[in-house]
């Protein structure tokens, strides 16, 4: 039953959670509390790099009121990581595994505290005392490339924990053909996801004797894993629950606090709980990639792509987390929504003893995009072409071959996605082709205007050959009709929305009202994996699971079963990683495409960039829930305005800063855009579900690049460095003779 | 972020207040800057006396020439007093320029200024609006001008013990001044802060002050600037001059922070004195 009258498809449907969330009565992992609960603390590394020789725990063992100290010769398989399993639990000696008694960075944990007040943890900590033996440590990407560079793990002598190329066509020949060639270094920083919720958790024993953690994540089957894994259990001895989730964005992808309370839960046979404050919480998770990228691009005088070259160079931190996948897609996603025969890229992922870098809205496409559109508007401007006429020309369509040399799947909507926002923004369409109008100047003459555009596309679903995979549960209840149905899911809702979207698509699926369907959510022990909540994935993945299941309960409901019961596990077409040599792929079986304009003030005395208007249009397929698909636009731009123009987490040899939200300054309401218009296309992806995309990374990708040429526009200068802040830019600025008093 | 235990006593007048001070006690007005302090343990007093309420420190007047500003009259009453606005636009400008409105409402003058954070605005308006803070001890009073108060960084010339009674400027109906700031876009504190008082012979600049706040660790005096401006018609040439002359006047006493580091703020002055001569004298 597909989308038809009555459908609750497209439905702005009062999401399941806003009364709780609204007067407070939900609870968050913080809130939850067990009788009789142990508090636990975290002693983390006090060093970048270096090896522990000894932690000594005696003081703090026998301060009354301590229950226990675990340190590394308590973890079982003292190794963790969600793609490779690089870091230890806890830093320290007695492991027969190489390294894992090196510290790499300030937030690897040494030991735990587990104590019968919170204030008693915390004092324990104090008393641990940690012996180190310093190491050399290097906190730039490209020194720790060097063969002088100090090595940080056993089976990773050149620090570089991936490296990608993508070797196509015939660049001498690219080259010749170039009537205009433009260069370009590109450089962004880390981002901190500054989630409303920081870390927490709660671990205990459950009546199944499971080992049970409830905390804040994005896959609750990940989480399991990499708890089952180091405690040596069966994984039907871990369990994970997901209560209300504040925020995740990929920060919470990687394990926080899962793993050192399940230990401690199954060796002291007692719940325990632990809450971070918000400097540990930026202290002590991933961040975005800082990402360096050389680019050469030529075109000829008609702005037809010829060649393209580019190196991209990511700081990893000190573990993988997920880096090797980022990179991947930076190295993707560099080359931006275009076609080029002749492309030449090399992507390295490198350690460094600074944070890791992780997942993050958007998943190296913002910092990739900052390049790729980076240069596409500075050869526009070196053409003298319209910005939207030149993306135009390039613009990857249905059946163009990728940088990978496979063609992008069905579905591809760029070009349209492009004019509609050239269309609903500032251009209009002429003898000449589309035409950016130019905005009324300001009457202060230290402000100057611009406007910007940039786009590009995001993968939805895991790429590169990860078995991808998502379960759903469906139970219909009643007799004559269908007078109840279950729905059995473990997507997080991170705050996104996606519990009321799971049960509309389950509602439309089963030609049943929304108010009919329940949903038993995140718990490993109810339902099977739905793979994680990012990538733009969950309404997709699951809206496909949904269906499956729905399926066949309707064909168990006919035959005359009651309750009729089904589940279902999907699978998308398949992907493949990168050729070593040469790239060639097939990455992905599906995209979203997204194109920004926006209008920026620049005060070229003071370097402040105001935004003062931003046109997003989003490609979603199909809308399931406007109104939380309006939310993630809105969001998603405020958060990529926070990374364009005032997010700068400042770290020094490995130690960050500012990690304080007063410090670490994140847009407010004073800040956000007067006006933000979201033009949601719907161009179905022929294997999405009703049609629907991902869709909620997307609005984040171009906005910093699409500032970035409307800076130049309102100034002639161009920022290649993120963030812009008032400082870079008055350098900037000053460099050019503008704005001299 | 608890404070260490104290006692807190409301004093009803200055007598009473210098009284009761003691060896490790602290008075409190508004509590804004204190509190704060208190909670992070850098200041640890057993005692706090309560002056917000003492009548003799409240009032505003204006006679014979003369601006006087009780020491805990609130930057809200400043701001909105119309003698302060008449006397010292830079004052009122300043004051309403602090924090937020309820950080207006508690916040005091004579704390502020007690207080001495480089990031506040008041001081800049008082230095360079040649202001006078009187001073009142248990072995009596004495008077200090704002350009003399203001030592270095949350340092003045207050001794333990004394109490700001009140604070007092020049009437200047007759010169224009502005107080204009680059704010913080989180605290609302100073980034930068300048503060201009000048008087205007026709076209020409017959004389100048300009002290600038929130770049440096305290307000300061910038002699330079101010000689760059006098003579001239405060014409672009004149204030380009005037902004290089400030980046010296104020080179000894920069400060910075990752997010503004001192070489953004010392262009920033240069910046906001151009903006404050045309705040004063538009
Ligand atoms: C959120 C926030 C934002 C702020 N933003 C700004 C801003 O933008 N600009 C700005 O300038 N300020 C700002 N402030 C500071 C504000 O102006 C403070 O209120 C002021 O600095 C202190 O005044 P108070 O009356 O609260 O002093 P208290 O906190 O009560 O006292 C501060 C110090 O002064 C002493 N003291 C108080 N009164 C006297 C007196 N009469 N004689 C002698 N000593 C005295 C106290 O013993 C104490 O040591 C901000 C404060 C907050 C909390």
């Amino acid at each position: 039953m597909s989308a038809e009258a009555g459908s609750v498809i497209g439905e702005s449907i009062k999401r399941i959670d806003a009364r709780g969330k609204v007067t407070g009565e939900t609870r968050y992992p913080g809130d939850i509390d067990i009788e009789g609960q142990l508090w636990m603390r975290i002693k983390f590394s006090e060093r970048a790099h270096a090896r522990v020789v000894a932690v000594d725990v005696a003081a703090a063992e026998a301060l009354p009121g301590v229950v226990r100290v675990f340190t590394s010769l308590d973890v079982p398989v003292n190794e963790y990581g969600l793609v490779i399993k690089d870091q230890p639990v806890l830093c320290g000696p007695g492991g027969d595994k190489a390294g894992t008694d090196v510290v790499r960075c300030y937030m690897d944990m040494v030991a735990v505290a587990v104590a019968e007040t919170d204030t008693i943890a915390k004092q324990a900590i104090a008393l641990i005392q940690v012996h180190y033996e310093d190491l050399p440590a290097v906190f730039d990407a490209e020194e720790a490339m060097l063969a002088s560079a100090p090595q940080l793990h056993p089976d990773c002598a050149d620090n570089q924990v991936a490296r990608y190329r993508i070797r196509r066509g015939d660049m001498a020949a690219g080259w010749r053909a170039a009537d205009v060639v433009v260069e370009g270094m590109y450089e962004t920083t880390w981002q901190e996801h500054a989630y409303l919720q920081p870390e927490a958790g709660l671990g205990y024993i459950d009546e199944a004797n499971r080992v049970t953690v409830v905390v804040a994540g994005q896959w609750t089957h990940e989480d399991q894993e990499q708890i089952y894994h180091a405690l040596d259990l069966p994984p039907g001895q871990v369990r994970v629950i997901y209560p209300a989730i504040g925020g995740a964005f990929g920060g919470r992808e990687d394990m926080s606090v899962q793993i050192v309370l399940a230990l401690a839960a199954w060796k002291l046979r007692r719940p325990v709980k632990i809450q971070w404050n918000r400097e540990e919480s930026i202290r002590y998770h991933h961040k975005r990639h800082p990402i360096k990228v050389r680019a050469k691009w030529g075109a000829t005088g008609e702005g037809l792509l010829t060649a393209m070259e580019c190196e991209v160079i990511g700081d990893a931190g000190a573990y993988n987390y997920t880096s090797n996948k980022v990179l991947g897609n930076a190295h993707l996603t560099v080359s931006g929504a275009y076609e080029v025969e002749n492309i030449h890229i090399d992507t390295y992922a490198v350690y460094t003893n600074n944070i890791p870098s992780g997942a993050f809205r958007g998943f190296g496409a913002p910092q990739a995009l900052l390049a790729a559109e980076g240069q596409m508007n500075r050869l526009a401007a070196a053409l003298n072409m319209d910005p939207l006429e030149i993306r135009l020309k390039n613009s990857i369509r249905e059946g163009s071959i990728g940088s990978v040399g496979t063609p992008f799947p069905p579905g591809v909507s760029m070009p349209q996605v492009f004019a509609a926002c050239g269309a609903e923004s500032w251009w209009r369409q002429g003898e000449a082709g589309w035409q950016l109008q130019a905005p009324v100047a300001p009457s202060d003459s230290s402000k100057r205007r611009g406007r910007g555009l940039a786009g590009g596309f995001k993968n939805v679903g895991f790429s590169f050959g990860f078995p991808e995979h998502c379960w759903a549960g469906i139970e219909l209840q009643g007799s004559a009709e269908i007078e109840r149905v279950i729905l059995y899911h473990a997507g997080a809702d991170v705050g996104q929305g996606a519990h009321t979207v799971l049960m509309q698509m389950a509602a439309d699926a089963l030609g049943v009202p929304f108010e009919r369907v329940q949903l038993v959510a995140s718990d490993t022990a109810t339902s099977g994996s739905s793979g994680s909540a990012s990538a733009s994935r969950l309404s997709f993945m699951s809206g496909n699971a949904i269906r499956g299941a729905a399926e066949l309960a309707l064909r168990k409901w006919q035959d005359e079963e009651r309750p009729a019961k089904a589940d279902f596990m999907y699978h998308p077409p398949e992907t493949t990683p990168f050729d070593p040599q040469t790239g060639y792929a097939e990455p992905n079986f599906a995209y979203g495409y997204v194109a920004e304009a926006v209008e920026v003030e620049v005060d070229i005395e003071t370097g402040q960039v105001q935004l003062l208007e931003v046109v997003c249009a989003n490609d979603v397929g199909k809308v399931i829930n406007r109104q939380q698909l309006e939310g993630q636009i809105e969001g998603a731009i405020v958060q990529a305005q926070g990374y364009a123009l005032m997010e700068y987490l400042v770290s020094r040899d490995g130690r960050i800063l500012n990690p304080y939200l007063s410090t670490y300054l994140i847009p407010t309401s004073l800040d956000v855009p007067p006006r933000v218009k979201s033009v949601v296309l719907e161009y179905p992806d022929p294997i999405g579900p009703w049609g629907a995309r991902g869709m909620a990374e997307m609005p984040f990708l171009p906005l910093a690049p699409a500032i970035a040429a409307a800076i130049y526009a309102a100034t002639g200068v161009w920022i290649d460095s993120q963030p812009f802040t008032a400082q870079k830019v008055v350098a900037a600025l000053r460099a050019a003779g503008i704005g001299e008093v | 972020m608890w404070p260490q235990q104290f006692d807190y006593q409301r004093a009803d007048s200055v007598e009473s207040a210098l009284a009761a001070i003691g060896d490790n006690g602290k008075f409190i007005a508004g509590g804004h800057s204190l509190l704060p302090a208190m909670k992070l343990r850098l200041s640890t007093p057993d005692q706090l006396v309560d002056i917000s309420r003492i009548d003799a420190l409240r009032g505003i007047t204006n006679g014979n020439g003369n601006l006087s500003i009780g020491g805990a009259a609130t930057h809200a009453e400043i701001a909105a007093s119309a003698a302060v606005g008449a006397a010292c636009p830079a004052l009122a400008q300043a004051c309403g320029m602090v924090g937020d409105q309820a950080v207006r409402n508690f916040g005091t003058l004579g704390g502020n200024i007690a207080h001495a954070d480089p990031a506040s605005d008041p001081p800049t308006a008082l230095v360079a609006c040649g202001a006078t803070i009187h001073i009142q001890g248990v072995d009596g009073s004495r008077s200090v001008s704002a350009q003399d108060f203001f030592v270095d960084l949350f340092e003045t010339d207050l001794q333990d013990g004394e109490l700001i009674t009140s604070i007092s400027l020049p009437d200047c109906s007759d010169c224009q001044c502005a107080y204009v700031k680059l704010p913080h876009p989180a605290s609302r504190y100073a980034i930068v802060g300048v503060a201009v008082c000048l008087k205007m012979d026709g076209d020409t600049c017959a004389q100048a002050d300009v002290a600038v706040g929130g770049a440096t660790v305290k307000a300061v005096k910038c002699a330079g600037a101010a000689a760059a401006l006098v003579g001239s018609s405060l014409d672009d040439a004149a204030l380009s001059a005037a902004a290089a002359a400030l980046s010296d006047d104020i080179g000894d006493w920069l400060t910075g922070d990752v997010a503004y580091p001192e070489a953004y703020r010392s262009a920033m002055a240069g910046v906001f004195l151009k903006r404050a001569i045309s705040a004063a004298s538009g």
